[in-house]
């Protein structure tokens, strides 16, 4: 034991900070969020020390689970927004990263101006994301928005885009897509530069083509790095609230599992803790299936 | 390069970056137009770059006519700041310890980081609150900025271990050998190494804090002088009719900071970035 | 100044099995000496070295410094320096604050450190790169900073961890004569780690051959050159590597082709009480010698030739029990046969035949 303690105290007191304040801040939380799902809380029967008023829910079983599985509307249709959320993240992240590698093989070649392009093409990332919520939800207003005004000028539709129907997706899609590109690039610029120049030497000489080298080198190079962003990518978007309660508020056609049950959880008359909570450990339910099967399907690409 | 690039491929790749550039730049530049328009003008249904513009929404804005803009921006600037503080504090000793020590439960802390940014927090507001409450620390900056530090450092700290996996280990061993304690190389050999690393990571916890709008709104106190900028500015966005004009005068006055903030950063993006993504 | 001891020293990496990285070394090295650990890559002697610079764990036995137990000594305890194989310098300070950091943690005084400094730069030929910073040296020039560093600390013990294998190969002989050089002047006991044989051979007092993490012997160069211990130590030592051949053993000596190698009457005794119809034979390539067609000798065919200058080594086939077998022989560089030539080959002085067991490796021959 003192063998050990002589060994890894330091370690030890070095992690020490993070897992006392994570712990502390998640898992606790967590923990109660849990013990939430199986209750009937809600704003009416929680214990209000302002009020000095005692709690008064009750436990319910699996009730809360049962309600949002069957997939009841009165209870945020949960098969139908889960669709929606994979939608939405695999579609943002697929463009995310279609996007962002393009922007980085073209900045990763020797190009006049390369630091301004890449300056100006980070600059998304640099605004907070709620002043460009705004800024989006401005230009996609149907009369006064500049996007429309520009589809009249050139003789398109101009659609409602925050309305109630799938263009308000469409927008939203749009919204996060442009800010979550320029992390895309910045990673996998960083890993374009990582790959070694010889290796493209040695490939011209063997006679690839601009595409074979792209395909043989480039996108093999990356698989580690593209591994790690996409997987936090997918994590990221799939709980991302903000973009979409800011742009839209809580429009059904750009409902999502977290904004629905961040609407549980603040608007409605009940305040609906309990079912807010389910959706929440529902969520990190899916996230966990997924990131298992992702890193399993990483190991095995690795292995073959 | 071995061949000299055509002239034809020169203008597409050119034009194909100014293009990005253009939809990256744009939505900012908008906001700055508008910021200078009255509200009135700014809802025209045929915009113009140029409709009564001038400064009057900013000196509104600044004088504290549309809520206490100075009070929020001082609120945002502690918050935000104590948030980059702690975060790099708690990211770089966690990256370290995981970078450079082989003990037992290295796999499930560097496993947590991933896991905990699964986690949907806007749903764990209520339990996030009971435990604020218990510590006596619900409706002050350091309960937000304790609860900012949950969310930015697990993806700081897996970074952070990346950047410094790509410091030799050999620096720590001579810094050892010349009579540095295990805490003295971190501190005198790793951190001044890491500068990228770690000016990616303070730049992250910053915007982390800055632009954040639901756990401010739910855990600082309803009183005007406390809120956030992220809150306040909420007040310009009443039913059915925002007032533009001043949204985006505030929205300027609010991005200036963090672009500011974002720019002598963002040289070391490329290089501080992705090396914590590689390493995994 | 001091001597240093490995007591049974063990280094175990957990694994499974586990490995053991360093084998229950034992080994004094007297104050002033200059020793070096060489052996093959994975045989442990980066992890000796490491053991004593106090940056690996001791997991079995005991490490003394000066008489000292320094087992459980972080390394700042133990008044070492070490030179790195990468050099290990701290790319964010100057050459003088790298060689003076040291010094700067022990609290020595400004002035002092820069005197210090100072003399161990002239020494090393680096005055004029103090201000400048790791990145802009030559390799050489971060090599000699690297040393630098170790001398000003005047330290106990040096440890030097492949400190050559960065350089090119002109200048790592001439580093090579320096490095031996400074430490005769400064007497600082060294303990030195290299793969390279030749580097052993020409810098170490005495030499210290490790493989699979058990030490195969230590002696003066010259010992191990002309007694290896075992069959390892003897191909391992010596360049162009020795010829190792097991062959048939009859009762007046080894059976090569065309060739009975007569040998000395303890190893036959030896081998037979062993009860041993072969035996590893082996015999440097200057041991060997070209010969009259018509004198008793094994027929070889020439299958190479390298010619360094001053002498010639001839690489052939030789049939033993069937097969064929390379040897190595040094002839004069001036009068070297030609490709495809059969040649007749035969042992210049069989008191330089050297025998081991051929399951063992250990010597048979005194």
């Amino acid at each position: 034991m003192r063998r050990f303690l002589d060994r890894y105290w330091y370690a030890y007191a070095m992690v020490l900070p993070v897992v006392l304040v994570t712990g502390v801040l998640v898992l606790i939380p967590l923990a109660q969020g849990v013990f939430f799902t199986f209750t009937d809380i809600n704003e009416g029967n929680i214990a209000n020390p302002v009020l000095d008023r005692p709690a008064t829910f009750s436990g319910v079983g699996l009730v809360n689970y049962l309600h949002v599985l069957s997939g009841d509307p009165a209870y945020g249709s949960f098969w139908s927004t889960l669709a929606r959320t994979l939608v939405w993240t695999f579609g943002c992240v697929l463009a995310h990263f279609t996007i962002g590698l393009g922007l980085a093989v073209l900045l990763n070649r020797r190009v006049r101006g390369r630091a301004v392009y890449r300056a100006l093409l980070i600059l998304p990332w640099a605004v907070p994301s709620f002043i460009s919520a705004f800024a989006w939800k401005y230009m996609f207003n149907a009369q006064y928005g500049v996007i429309n005004q520009a589809l009249r000028v050139v003789g398109l539709p101009d659609p409602v885009w925050l309305g109630q129907s799938d263009w308000a997706l469409v927008a939203v899609m749009l919204v996060n897509v442009w800010l979550g590109v320029p992390f895309m690039m910045v990673a996998l610029l960083g890993g374009l530069q990582a790959i070694p120049a010889d290796l493209y030497e040695a490939a011209e000489v063997d006679g690839a083509s601009p595409w074979q080298r792209f395909r043989d080198i480039t996108l093999p190079g990356l698989r580690a790095v593209s591994g790690t962003v996409v997987l936090l990518g997918v994590i990221w978007t799939f709980n991302m609230f903000a973009v979409i309660y800011l742009v839209t508020g809580a429009n059904p056609n750009t409902r999502i599992l977290v904004t629905y049950a961040f609407e549980r959880f603040f608007s409605g008359a009940s305040r609906d803790y309990a079912i807010a909570s389910t959706y929440g450990v529902l969520i990190l339910s899916v996230l966990l299936v997924f990131v298992a099967g992702y890193r399993r399907a990483l190991r095995g690409q690795e292995a073959a | 390069m071995a061949a000299r690039r055509s002239r034809l491929a020169s203008v597409g790749l050119h034009a194909a970056l100014v293009g990005a550039s253009v939809i990256a730049v744009f939505p900012v530049f908008w906001v700055l137009v508008t910021s200078f328009k009255p509200d009135a003008r700014a809802v025209e249904t045929t915009p113009r770059l140029l409709n009564e513009s001038s400064l009057d929404n900013y000196a509104r804005v600044l004088a504290g006519e549309k809520g206490d803009f100075l009070a929020w921006f001082g609120n945002s600037v502690l918050i935000a700041l104590g948030t980059t503080a702690l975060a790099v504090f708690l990211s770089a000793t966690a990256g370290y310890a995981a970078s450079r020590f082989r003990f037992p439960g290295r796999r499930p802390l560097l496993l947590s980081f991933l896991l905990v940014q699964m986690f949907p927090f806007a749903v764990l507001i209520v339990p996030l609150y009971n435990v604020l409450l218990a510590l006596g620390l619900q409706g002050t900056g350091f309960g937000l900025v304790l609860v900012y530090c949950t969310t930015a450092v697990p993806f700081c700290a897996f970074m952070l271990k990346g950047y410094f996996d790509t410091i030799p280990a050999d620096i720590d061993e001579a810094g050892r050998v010349d009579g540095l304690s295990p805490f003295g190389v971190f501190w005198r050999l790793v951190l001044p190494l890491a500068r990228p690393g770690l000016a990616v990571t303070a730049f992250y916890a910053f915007l982390t804090a800055w632009g954040e709008v639901a756990f401010a709104s739910a855990f600082l106190s309803a009183a005007d002088g406390s809120k956030t900028l992220a809150v306040g500015l909420q007040v310009f966005v009443q039913q059915n009719r925002t007032e533009w004009g001043h949204l985006a005068a505030a929205s300027v006055l609010v991005a200036v900071p963090a672009v500011a903030a974002f720019y002598p950063v963002q040289r070391y993006l490329v290089a501080g970035l992705p090396s914590g993504a590689v390493k995994g | 100044m001091a001597e240093v001891a490995y007591d049974k020293a063990s280094r175990i990496f957990s694994g499974n099995p586990p490995v053991r990285a360093v084998d229950e070394l034992s080994l004094d090295v007297a104050d002033g000496e200059f020793l070096v650990l060489v052996g093959p890559s994975g045989s442990g002697k980066s992890t000796a070295l490491r053991m004593l610079a106090g940056l690996e764990d001791v997991d079995e036995g005991a490490i003394k410094i000066g008489g000292k137990d320094v087992t459980n000594v972080p390394p700042k305890g133990r008044d070492i320096a070490m030179v790195f194989q990468s050099y290990a310098l701290y790319p964010h300070m100057t050459v003088a604050e790298n060689m003076g950091f040291a010094l700067k943690l022990r609290g020595v005084a400004k002035g002092e450190i820069k005197a210090k400094v100072a003399e161990a730069a002239k020494m090393l030929d680096l005055t004029k790169y103090l201000d400048r910073k790791p990145k802009a040296l030559s390799g050489g020039q971060r090599q000699r900073v690297a040393m630098g560093r170790a001398i000003v600390r005047e330290p106990a013990v040096f440890l030097m961890d492949e400190p050559l294998s960065n350089l090119d190969a002109k200048l790592r002989v001439e580093t090579r004569a320096n490095i031996a050089a400074l430490q005769q002047r400064l007497g600082t006991t060294t303990i030195y780690v290299t793969h390279d044989q030749v580097e052993a051979m020409t810098m170490g007092h005495r030499v210290a051959v490790l493989k699979d993490g058990l030490l195969q012997q230590c002696d003066t160069p010259r010992a191990l050159y002309d007694k290896p211990g075992n069959a390892f130590v003897a191909g391992f030592m010596g360049s162009p590597a020795m010829n190792l051949k097991t062959v048939p053993l009859t009762a007046e000596g080894a059976k090569l082709d065309g060739l009975v190698v007569p040998l000395e009457r303890r190893a036959l005794d030896r081998a037979g009480a062993d009860g041993l119809s072969e035996v590893t034979f082996g015999v440097r390539p200057e041991s060997l010698a070209l010969v009259g067609s018509s004198s008793v000798g094994m027929e070889m065919v020439v299958e190479l030739v390298e010619e360094l200058g001053a002498d010639a080594l001839v690489h052939g086939a030789v049939r033993i029990g069937g097969a064929a077998e390379r040897f190595v022989v040094r002839v004069d560089g001036r009068t070297p046969p030609g490709l495809g030539q059969t040649v007749k080959v035969a042992v210049r002085d069989a008191g330089e035949v050297h025998l081991f067991h051929p399951e063992s490796g250990v010597r048979l021959s005194s």
